[in-house]
């Protein structure tokens, strides 16, 4: 039996269903990364599962819990867009989130010291969160929803509103917090997603379409392309490449053809074959390796 | 029993450093005071600002003492609510509305405690705040118009203070009905506004009504006795004041909190 499992979640508003009928199993100590276009109901799974918001059916069990249970002291959680107190300052609103979290006075505070120092703003800790910048407030953030240690840590799109420097900061955060904890987070940007999880769960209009780990999903969808650089003409050489036996599919985007094929072994000695036999004017043969928006692409379109 | 006393402590603080503690307080003295003086020193006023012909001799008969604090717990009827319900609009809808309560309210927080510690710390200052003004009233009273005892004056803050405990938790529950800190005023003050009117019109029925409060201190001041419809009148105030409380941690509770 996992950490936490979701029984047929449901949520309808008036208007439209955000999350349809949904079920999954989290392990413990895994990594999980909730994928989807904006829309796909990333953050109402997060919040259903936070417990903020109550799913028209379904419920949620938690290991060694009975169902409807509030477990949230397991949880931690940190929205996409989280707003603090401003008139605190980050220690303050630490030790107030681990009061709240039923640590006593003295663990709040050791836990707040320690937790700033690992997020990497122990110098602004007496500094009003008023004046914190976007990075700062995203890494006071994720230190409130671990003060309690929970068991899964949620995090919604936790870098997509940081810079480079600020995204690669969180990333290697999570990369540390994933071997005490399992964390759920959504984003929309794959990278991320490939860098640090374990799972993925892809969701579109508020469904599963696909889930697994990332190297079965890669197996899964592998599919390469070639790509073929021309000086003229692209589509007289298209023609040409379409009539190869092992090709499956052409199309021309920004100066450049790509082929797909069935056995792309087999495509490249054939497309170099007539390369060299018929002397085209080619500037560059690239193989591609399908990436993770190649795959995210064909299942979010399918 | 420690998380609510996290949570009252949190909003202590926060009233303490948006500086409610200093200004309402101020506010509510010069609600007080401001009618009492400016009654004594209506003639003086009228003469510096000149403007009546020569030779005219003002005569105003001088208030008794029971009339001037109704004149003081006038202020605080009208102005004094509007203050109540400006300041404490957005102690929940303003959390909700602005994101902090997601934050919050994802922590083992017990509903009960996170509702009833704010309305503790801010009935906590309105009461301060109209003990410091009806003191100084009281004070002025007895300096300008002659004596009022103080023990009429403790009973004054007991039964006054039963009518502000009833607008604090108005002010409560439509913060746990409207996600909007302009609703939640809006509608405390209607809803007083037409409780009073419906006071006027059924008055004989109505006998109990919390909006009759202010009529039987007037009452007990003057006669310097305490009737039984001002111990009526408090005992059902304080009554829908816990009912509403109730109902808005109910309210709470079973309430989508995030659109």
């Amino acid at each position: 039996m996992g950490l936490l499992t979701a029984h047929h979640l449901t949520k309808s508003y008036k208007e439209k269903t955000a999350v349809n009928n949904i079920s999954f199993t989290f392990q413990k100590n895994k990594c999980i990364a909730l994928i989807g276009p904006n829309g796909a109901g990333k953050t109402t799974i997060l919040r259903i599962l936070a417990g903020i918001l109550d799913p028209t059916s379904g419920a949620i069990t938690f290991q060694n819990m009975e169902v409807g249970s509030d477990f949230r002291s397991k949880i931690g959680y940190l929205p996409q867009y989280p707003v603090f107190h401003s008139w605190m300052t980050g220690l303050e609103f630490l030790i107030y989130s681990g009061r709240l979290s039923n640590l006593s006075k003295v663990e709040s505070r050791n836990r707040a010291e320690s937790l700033l120092l690992k997020v990497g703003i122990e110098d602004a800790k007496n500094t009003l969160i008023g004046k914190y910048s976007g990075g700062m407030k995203q890494r006071l953030g994720i230190a409130q929803a671990i003060i309690h240690k929970p068991e899964i840590l949620m995090l919604d799109e936790p870098v997509s509103s940081l810079d480079p420097i600020g995204r690669r900061e969180v990333l290697t955060l999570m990369g540390e917090l994933k071997e005490e904890m399992t964390i759920l987070f959504s984003t929309h940007i794959l990278t991320d997603a490939d860098e640090v999880s374990d799972e993925l769960l892809l969701l579109r209009d508020g469904e599963i379409v696909e889930s697994g780990s990332m190297i079965e999903l890669r197996e899964k969808y592998q599919t390469s392309s070639i790509k073929l650089e021309f000086q003229t003409d692209l589509h007289l050489y298209q023609k040409k490449v379409e009539k190869i036996a092992s090709t499956t599919g052409s199309y021309i985007e920004r100066n450049a053809l790509y082929v797909s094929a069935t056995d792309i072994q087999l495509a490249r000695r054939e497309i170099l074959a007539l390369v060299s036999k018929e002397n085209w004017p080619l500037l560059s043969f690239t193989l591609n390796r399908a990436t993770l928006e190649d795959m995210f692409m064909k299942v979010v379109n399918q | 029993m420690m998380q609510w006393m996290t949570l009252f402590n949190k909003e202590m603080t926060e009233n303490w450093r948006n500086k409610k503690w200093i200004w309402v307080p101020l506010v509510f003295i010069l609600l007080a005071i401001t009618d009492p003086l400016s009654t004594y020193y209506m003639p003086q006023i009228i003469d510096a600002v000149g403007g009546l012909p020569e030779g005219t001799i003002i005569e105003m008969p001088e208030p008794a003492p029971a009339e001037v604090v109704a004149m003081s717990l006038g202020q605080f009827s009208s102005f004094g609510v509007l203050i109540i319900v400006l300041t404490s609009m957005g102690t929940i809808a303003g959390e909700i509305k602005n994101g902090v309560a997601e934050l919050i309210l994802v922590k083992p927080v017990a509903y009960k405690n996170y509702i009833s510690a704010k309305w503790a710390a801010h009935l906590l200052l309105i009461l301060v705040a109209f003990a410091v003004g009806m003191f100084a009233s009281w004070y002025y009273i007895n300096l300008l118009f002659g004596d009022l005892s103080f023990t009429s004056f403790l009973f004054i803050l007991l039964f006054y203070g039963t009518w502000l405990l009833f607008v604090v938790t108005l002010s409560i529950f439509y913060n746990t009905f409207f996600k909007t800190p302009g609703l939640v005023a809006f509608f405390s003050i209607l809803t007083i506004v037409v409780m009073s009117i419906v006071t006027q019109i059924f008055g004989t029925y109505l006998e109990w009504s919390p909006n009759n409060l202010s009529n039987y201190i007037f009452e007990m001041v003057r006669a310097d006795d305490i009737s039984s419809q001002l111990v009526g009148t408090s005992i059902v105030t304080v009554a829908i004041s816990i009912v509403l409380l109730i109902l808005s941690i109910y309210i709470f509770k079973t309430k989508e909190l995030i659109q």
